[in-house]
């Protein structure tokens, strides 16, 4: 999770590094932290420091650290010649080491040659058949590969071992999701809100999911969903707040006609667009009149 | 502000034990007039209460800062998700974009 804080730290540091402010360290650190993907700029600062004996002997152990950092940033970058000298550092340090393991099959995954990294993930899978990190590249190799259903078969299979791993029950969200299996994809986001009640972007993927989904009685749980994004946000998630607006014009369409009973109370509808409304009026005037139209259609405000 | 801080809460601490030790001593007068003990004097509940006001405020400003608890706070509210990086894959458009030739880890 990355707080609103936190995003602003990073990119107050990345501004810094980029116009030659020096902390340099210090913004590496925070997108290993954040777990950001920057593999550009993190190659470009972690090399300076890695070049500069003076400074790379000056951080101690967390050297190896940075070594590993810029090795994937390499690949990501697809300086293929870059991270196999690091990864030779690496493995002159370590020798056997799982985690240096990983990183050549990763960067056999990188260069294309998949038959080669599915060989050494093998082999590191015989001597620790549990590393979690090794099925994950697999499953991700899988990915690459355009093999979809061999990667939602390997990531279900993973997860019935490793039932609290977020970050597989998200990625198989995600997949989920690309292939239109919505009813499935909805499980594993109410997963990820049992793991995470409080992370209000979960609760907005689940809502948008059932939302995709259509039917009255999806559309008000979509609508509740939404409506707690909205409260742990503070009413700053705009998505959220448009995502409130569809759902009950979606609702007050199939509504139509019926007794009052299943009718919307218009009380949240017309308070969502308020808030709508007045935001854009604070950060983007320009856009405002596109705005009203859009919710007078939806017939929101009047 | 952690140095006043402290000093506050020193000052406190003394004036909690001065009090300790005038009550000792106003009951060691009582038991001299041989008169029942009902309640410490004035003085004494005075230096209490100050001292009460010190100790709150060195306790409130020495630990540090207090921190939100709000969900929706700029220190909690979530923005974004981090990027799944175990399960990264590299045939992206970084193979289009090729990176700055002269960028070389130097052995």
């Amino acid at each position: 999770m990355v707080g609103a804080a936190e995003e602003a730290q990073l990119n107050r540091l990345e501004t810094q590094v980029d116009n030659g402010g020096g902390g340099a360290w210090e913004y590496l650190c925070h997108v290993r932290k954040l777990k950001a993907r920057r593999p550009d700029k993190v190659l470009k600062h972690g090399l300076s420091i890695l070049n500069n004996a003076k400074a790379r002997s000056n951080l101690g152990a967390e050297e190896w650290t940075l070594y590993e950092q810029v090795a994937i940033a390499a690949m990501d970058c697809q300086r293929l010649d870059i991270a196999k000298d690091c990864i030779s550092v690496l493995s002159k340090k370590f020798p056997g080491s799982t985690r240096v393991g990983r990183l050549e099959g990763m960067l056999f995954e990188a260069s294309g040659a998949w038959a080669d990294a599915e060989r050494a993930y093998e082999r590191l899978l015989q001597d620790s058949p549990h590393d979690q990190v090794i099925q994950k590249r697999k499953i991700a190799m899988a990915k690459a590969l355009g093999n979809i259903a061999a990667a939602v078969e390997y990531l279900n299979k993973y997860l019935e071992i490793f039932m609290a791993d977020q970050d597989a029950w998200r990625e198989l969200a995600e997949i989920y999701v690309s292939l239109q299996m919505y009813k499935q994809a909805a499980f594993c986001y109410e997963e990820l809100i049992l793991c995470q009640p409080t992370d209000p972007l979960y609760h907005l993927a689940y809502a948008e999911v059932l939302y995709t989904m259509g039917g009255l009685e999806n559309l008000q749980t979509a609508k509740k969903y939404y409506a707690s994004a909205i409260n742990f946000t503070g009413g700053k998630n705009t998505r959220a707040l448009y995502g409130l607006c569809l759902c009950s014009s979606a609702i007050n369409q199939i509504t139509k006609g019926r007794n009052k009973e299943d009718k919307e109370s218009p009380d949240l509808q017309s308070l969502v667009a308020e808030a709508l409304v007045k935001d854009y009026k604070k950060k983007a005037p320009a856009k405002l009149p596109l705005v009203t139209n859009t919710l007078k259609s939806m017939k929101l405000i009047s | 502000m952690g140095g006043v801080g402290f000093a506050v809460g020193v000052l406190g601490g003394l004036l909690l034990a001065h009090a300790a030790y005038a009550t000792i001593q106003y009951r060691g007068m009582l038991k001299i007039v041989e008169e029942e003990f009902s309640g410490p004097p004035m003085n004494v509940v005075v230096e209490l209460l100050v001292a009460l006001v010190l100790c709150i405020f060195s306790g409130l400003t020495v630990p540090g800062k207090f921190l939100s608890i709000l969900p929706d706070s700029d220190d909690n509210r979530v923005v974004s998700l981090p990027a799944n990086l175990d399960f990264m894959i590299f045939n992206h458009r970084g193979r289009v974009f090729p990176s700055n030739a002269d960028l070389k880890l130097k052995i």
